[in-house]
């Protein structure tokens, strides 16, 4: 049987959704990974320890207790003392004694409760939302009903003309009055793993659906039905203690909330035996506790995001390859990035995403910087644009930036918002992500003007539709809201707002590929015209290098965090140095150009956590021979290009760190 | 606005559904407790009162199962739920409208105050994620959320009134001052309301800073925090307009469903103060078997938490512009 790993978290309800199959692990490998996750959680450590305690209590009390807990053989009324240590009831009982045997009770209804709540929530909001249909209405809408009426009222109603039940009414009750919340949180779990590929492919075996649910479904969403469980174990203690208290359980049941009640109605804190009405309190408050902070420790290990991580600095400054001397920047470019590296934190350790990568970016030009998926591309623009941070830790490591000849990567950040949108402007993947859906087009322009200028409100306004006519946009958009535009105009939405203050530096992260076709193409002639007009200059970001054939005057190309190739892309184009480049090539089509045959190129990009010591491209790459395998490329300069490849070792020149020399 | 639309029609759902339950579970008991119950009282009161439980109950010899639920309903319409025993002989619907305001000046302002305060204190810690006010409060807040709030009223009488002699004992206000807005009696009703509020916001609040900080946390991972932050816009109109505005939509949902588990507490918090509001009354009708005044009262706060919801959803529909549209 499959058993999801817990390094290998379901995603919250709603998240992106991968296509793969839940990592497979054996069963050992899950406790191993969950024990590892339990015992870094300083949360989950004390909800442990407060719930064994506990279950210890319930499990053999007249071990610990020193008393028979209704023997009424003592003084009445005593305070604390070493053979009383809460002291006595008003009727001569240890409370001390009473408080261990109440134990039982709670834990039982806890788990009972939990238990016949968590069935009920699976059974409901698994069905609901794996159904779908009339049977998803008519479940959710049961569901929704329930969660909004107030349980605790209707509990008591029931109680009333049910005196004196014992527990079994109660925990039949309790659960199932108490299921809902647990119901929503796993129907839309279920929604969103349903669109998965793992269970396409389930069903395309033909599977029962039964079958599907039991070994497909469940143990995705195992941290969820445990979340389900303790939140039920936490209400059904509260509850169940509340009831007792107000005089609706047995009243001669061993349990706190019962002793809770004998202690109001002698008035046991205003009469001297304080420990009577304290203690039991305590005790539901910490076995309370201690379901609510397993129930917090859980939702953190189960979703990564909450969780903080910090980067471990530890053999991440590695010294740069080519260490690029301090020299003054050339007045002539808007742009010098030296031996930038950036690493994230994983549970693992330290990723390199950008491994010493050094480019230089002349005014008014237009560089593409091209590559595989996770090659670190886009993490190198937005260090450069200084915008690293959530949703992963990045951390710059070592290298300059150097935007108008200052230092971007010192720069406080006061300094920086200052010349943020002023002096160069992002442009991002998804307008639909990057625009504030709450915000109108209009407000979220003004906004930057606020910031930046003394603009009055009419100069912002004509700003606005200045710059919503260069990207053929009606003004009256200006009053939309994100949702309310198309994908292109969207797109193009969030290039105006780049321009508002017509800035030196565009840096765009595949502005184009929520776009089809057509849309691309026409896109992309209208940022290479506005380039043409207004002189600014642009990064931008893509995986398809024929979409920036005509309008790139330089590209990088990265692969697995570092510079593979950097050139004139015409020249890239026509002959290009690294074979991974003309992988590449081969793997797109040009737009219009004519029919080829289209080869991907073979395996996987290597691991960043553990990057090989040799070629990082030597598994992958056509033409490998002995070396690639044993030794680490460095980057050549051959006819005016660079280029990591020992192929082009006879042809290359002295790198160029070396020959530019001290300026 | 079909979005209002929507969520009124589930408010009716809701509320007939409570309405029936309210019928059925009297009837459900074993030995069917309404029969028995008006066996019990035959003799023993007057034909005024066995009137008041013939209606809370629908209990009628003539009438089928049926009819008997749409004279119920019916009755419920017009606002009759009969005469009270515990007050006997006014009527059920006067005894709850003099309960109400106590109850919605206590747990009304208290509730909302603890949203907004708890939403705050979880957007700041979200916000500030790994600073100290992030380490230390959001655990603590897990810790009390699980304290049982009688335990805490029972506490804080202890400390408060007992010990310390700060605060009233019990009650709404004293009974030799005059109901009425004179200054005595708004100060010495204050007074009175001050250990029961703090009492639930301490418990109530825990909750709503925990969802709010990870909602926060969340936000804060989308492209358009990011961007604003690309925009060189000031941390404080990022955290506000940007993170703030959009983490607060799902708080908002999360208001509307934990709100029937805040007033459940709020019960018991007047009753331990012995708060002269709908809880106590509640839980005065339950010790007193007047089941007409207690099923009238379980409807009054059902009504009561689906209005709070219905006021969340319209606070969502004004706060996001997606929802006023695709309905």
């Amino acid at each position: 049987m499959t058993v999801p790993s817990f390094a290998d978290p379901v995603e919250p309800a709603g998240a992106t959704v991968g296509s793969g199959p839940p990592e497979e692990a054996t069963r050992r490998g899950v406790g191993a990974d969950l024990w590892r996750a339990v015992a870094h959680n300083r949360k989950a450590l004390v909800g442990l320890g407060l719930l064994l305690f506990f279950l210890l209590l319930a499990a053999i009390p007249g071990q610990i207790a020193p008393d028979d807990p209704r023997a009424k053989i003592y003084p009445r009324g005593l305070g604390p003392s070493l053979h009383h240590l809460f002291g006595t009831t008003a009727y001569g009982e240890d409370v001390f004694s009473q408080l261990v045997f109440g134990t039982r009770q709670s834990i039982l209804i806890a788990f009972a409760v939990g238990g016949l709540a968590t069935l009920i929530a699976v059974l409901v909001g698994v069905s609901a939302g794996y159904l779908g249909g009339t049977t998803d209405g008519i479940l959710s809408l049961i569901t929704d009903v329930i969660l909004v009426i107030p349980i605790f009222p209707l509990i008591i109603v029931i109680a009333a003309y049910e005196r004196n039940s014992g527990l079994l009414t109660l925990v039949v009750v309790l659960g199932v009055l108490g299921w809902s919340y647990g119901a929503r949180q796993l129907r839309s779990q279920t929604l969103s793993l349903r669109r998965r590929d793992f269970l396409e492919a389930a069903r395309v075996r033909g599977e029962r659906k039964s079958y599907v649910i039991l070994h497909e479904i469940l143990p995705t969403m195992t941290s969820l039905i445990l979340a389900s469980f303790l939140g039920a174990a936490l209400y059904a203690v509260l509850f169940a203690a509340g009831l007792q208290f107000i005089g609706l359980g047995d009243p001669n049941s061993q349990s706190w909330g019962t002793m809770l009640y004998w202690a109001e109605n002698n008035e046991a804190l205003g009469a001297g035996m304080p420990y009577w009405a304290i203690m039991p309190g305590v005790c539901v408050a910490l076995l309370g506790a201690a379901f609510a902070l397993l129930n917090y420790a859980f939702d953190e290990i189960s979703s990564p995001s909450l969780r903080l991580r910090k980067l471990e600095r530890k053999g991440v400054d590695v010294e740069p390859e080519t260490a690029v001397p301090a020299r003054s920047p050339d007045p002539k470019n808007i742009l010098e990035v030296r031996n930038l590296s950036v690493a994230y934190a994983s549970e693992q350790g330290a990723v390199v995403a950008v491994d010493d990568v050094s480019f230089e970016l002349a005014k008014g030009e237009f560089l593409g910087v091209v590559g595989e998926s996770a090659c670190g591309k886009s993490t190198l623009v937005y260090a450069v644009a200084r915008l690293l941070g959530a949703p992963l830790a990045g951390e710059i490591t070592n290298g300059q930036v150097l935007f108008k000849g200052r230092d971007m990567v010192t720069l406080a950040d006061k300094e920086l918002r200052h010349i943020r949108w002023r002096d160069y402007s992002v442009v991002m993947q998804s307008a639909m992500n990057a625009l504030n859906p709450v915000l109108t087009i209009g407000a979220q322009m003004r906004d930057a003007c606020e910031a930046h200028s003394t603009m009055t409100k009419r100069q912002i306004e004509n700003r606005s539709k200045e710059v919503l006519r260069l990207v053929s946009i009606d003004s009256v958009h200006l009053q939309s809201y994100p949702h309310q535009l198309s994908g292109g105009m969207r797109q193009r939405a969030m290039i105006a707002m780049a321009l508002l203050f017509t800035p030196e530096l565009i840096i765009m992260d595949e502005p184009t590929s929520a776009l089809d076709v057509v849309g691309q193409r026409s896109l992309m002639v209208q940022i290479k015209e506005l380039q043409e007009q207004l002189g600014f200059a642009v990064v931008f970001v893509t995986h398809d290098m024929s979409l920036v054939r005509h309008f790139s005057d330089r590209l990088l190309v990265m692969y697995a965090a570092q510079v593979a190739e950097l050139g004139q892309t015409r020249q890239l184009f026509e002959k290009p140095l690294h074979p991974y480049t003309e992988g590449l090539l081969d793997a797109f089509p040009s737009i219009h150009g004519a029919k080829e045959h289209l080869v991907g190129i073979p395996g996987q990009p290597p691991d960043l956590l553990r990057p090989p010591a040799s070629c990082r491209f030597a598994p992958r790459c056509p033409y490998v021979f002995g070396r690639c395998e044993a030794e680490r490329p460095r980057l050549l300069e051959v006819e005016g290009e660079l280029v990591r490849c020992f192929l082009r070792e006879q042809a290359a020149e002295p790198v160029p760190a070396q020959r530019e020399g001290v300026a | 606005m079909r979005f209002i639309a929507r969520r009124l029609g589930f408010f009716l759902v809701t509320l007939w559904a409570a309405v029936t339950l309210n019928f059925l579970i009297p009837r459900l008991m074993p030995g069917n407790a309404a029969i028995a119950m008006m066996g019990r009282y035959k003799g023993h009161v007057n034909p005024q009162a066995l009137h008041a439980l013939e209606v809370a109950f629908g209990v009628n010899a003539h009438q089928s199962l049926l009819s008997a639920y749409f004279t119920y309903l019916g009755n419920i319409v017009r606002g009759d739920f009969g005469i009270s025993l515990t007050f006997f002989p006014d009527t059920v619907t006067h005894q709850v409208l003099q309960a109400l305001p106590w109850t919605l000046a206590l747990v009304g302002v208290t509730t909302i105050f603890a949203f907004i305060l708890g939403t705050v204190i979880g957007l700041v810690s979200g916000w500030r994620r790994g600073s100290t006010l992030d380490g230390a409060l959001p655990p603590l807040f897990v810790i009390t959320s699980a304290f049982p709030y009688f335990w805490l009223a029972l506490l804080a009488i202890w400390l408060f009134s007992i010990k310390l002699g700060w605060f009233p004992e019990s009650g709404g206000y004293e009974v030799t001052t005059t109901v009425g807005w004179n200054w005595t009696f708004v100060t010495d009703a204050f007074n009175h309301s001050v250990l029961p509020a703090l009492t639930i916001i301490v418990t109530a609040i825990g909750g709503w800073i925990l969802t709010m900080r990870n909602n926060m946390i969340t936000v804060l991972t989308e492209d358009y925090v990011r961007m604003a932050r690309a925009k060189g816009l000031k941390p404080w109109r990022i955290m506000w307009t940007y993170a703030g505005r959009n983490a607060i939509l799902p708080n908002l949902v999360g208001f509307a469903m934990s709100l029937g588990f805040v007033v459940g507490g709020a019960i018991l918090v007047e009753y331990v103060f012995n708060y002269p509001g709908v809880g106590w009354m509640f839980l005065q009708s339950v010790e007193n078997q007047d089941y007409a005044l207690m099923q009238a009262l379980f409807l009054m706060i059902t009504v009561t938490v689906l209005l709070a919801i219905l006021a969340a959803d319209v606070a969502t529909a004004i706060l996001d512009p997606r929802t006023r549209e695709r309905g």
